[in-house]
């Protein structure tokens, strides 16, 4: 009762705090305001730069994916390590590992736990899901690939391809989808999509640049100058957000959905 | 112009699908029916809607050297109503299965013939 109480204090101290500070933005659609009028003294303003030079500087005609990967790439960088941290949370909080005196494990034990009583008609659910997962996975990777060029990147594409994986999970039972995406591999795949982006960055810091300054990568990536190795290294780093993004996503389905204890569940 | 005439025509026909399912949803009496009105009306008026969109492309089509842009464009529209079409039904179906097996009931009237048979029971 006591934690409810505090938990609702911080909450409305901590919302209060956010809107009071809505209201130092300037209102939408301000032309005075500095991203649209620039800097005070008259310099060029934040978006008007982005309009004319990311083209000149990337190759990459998606404004959207160089901002996010390239111009603001440290802060992508740890918007996915967020989103590993959240697996990471969740894992910790409901994965139950090999604990006999654990309710829940006995629960499953005597076979209480069991929600798939009502397989008896899938026939319709599982054909379809079997034909549809391809498709959507193929989809996620032209997301994915085809960040620069159309709406689109790594988050989209990951979640497409993690969506995939509970689709298998939902229409016919977990352990088969973890059969084909086990437990070792995801959390295995999720570090290897943030160390791929961190490798990006600190490949181009020891070549004598600033962290994930990528046009400097270019002798390594084989382009005609830095500005097709930028628009490279975006690729590279968006397939590191989807790996970790679509291990995630399929991670926190999979505990959530057996209590933790990664068999039966939904 | 006749394309447009064309795309419009089905468009206008999957508005009004939609509506139906909309009001569908809203005015049947049980789970069943009330799935099964936006379970068909969607799915229709979704196939509808987009063969309409692929149409109204053709437009602006005359010579297949220049114009092939149009042509992908009008084959990922298509693609996404093939998808629709099999995706659709199978979620309603998927819906309905939960329905059953949380015993969701399906009003009958006094005195009607009850088809369903030994599973009826189970309420």
């Amino acid at each position: 009762m006591l934690s409810k109480v505090f938990a609702t204090i911080a909450v409305v101290i901590t919302g209060g705090l956010l809107l009071f500070g809505v209201y130092d933005f300037p209102s939408f659609g301000d032309p005075n305001s500095p991203p649209n009028a620039g800097a005070e003294g008259g310099g060029e303003s934040v978006s008007q730069y982005f309009i004319t030079h990311t083209y000149k500087d990337t190759k990459v005609p998606n404004l959207v994916t160089a901002v996010l990967a390239d111009y603001r790439g440290y802060d992508t960088m740890f918007e996915t390590v967020v989103v590993f941290a959240a697996g990471i949370a969740i894992f910790c909080i409901m994965r139950v590992v090999g604990n006999a005196n654990d309710p829940r494990q006995k629960k499953e034990r005597e076979g209480m736990h069991s929600f798939t009583y009502g397989d008896h008609n899938r026939i319709i659910i599982g054909t379809t899901c079997r034909v549809i997962v391809p498709i959507i996975q193929l989809f996620g990777l032209y997301v994915i690939a085809h960040g620069h060029y159309s709406p689109g990147g790594g988050f989209q594409g990951g979640v497409l391809l993690g969506a995939s994986f509970i689709l298998l999970a939902l229409s016919s039972d977990l352990n088969s989808a973890l059969k084909r995406f086990s437990e070792y591999n995801y959390f295995k795949l999720a570090a290897v999509g943030i160390l791929i982006y961190a490798g990006f960055g600190l490949t181009s810091q020891f070549l004598g640049e600033n962290f994930l300054d990528y046009g400097v990568l270019q002798p390594l990536l084989f382009t005609d100058g830095p500005e097709m190795a930028r628009s490279h290294s975006m690729l590279g780093v968006e397939i590191g957000v989807a790996f970790t993004v679509m291990a995630i996503m399929f991670s926190i389905y999979a505990n959530l959905a057996s209590q933790g204890t990664l068999k039966d569940g939904l | 112009m006749i394309v447009s005439v064309i795309s419009a025509i089905f468009i206008l026909v999957g508005i009004v699908f939609f509506a139906g399912a909309a009001i569908g949803i809203i005015r049947f009496p049980d789970f069943y029916t009330r799935t099964h009105a936006a379970g068909k009306g969607d799915t229709l008026s979704s196939l509808l809607v987009i063969t309409g969109f692929a149409l109204y492309q053709l437009n602006g089509f005359e010579s297949f050297s220049e114009d092939w842009p149009i042509l992908l464009v009008i084959l990922k529209l298509l693609g996404v109503s093939i998808f629709i079409l099999f995706t659709s039904p199978t979620a309603t179906h998927a819906l309905m299965d939960a329905g059953w097996e949380e015993c969701s009931k399906p009003k009958i009237k006094e005195g009607r013939p009850n088809h369903l048979g030994d599973d009826s029971d189970q309420f």
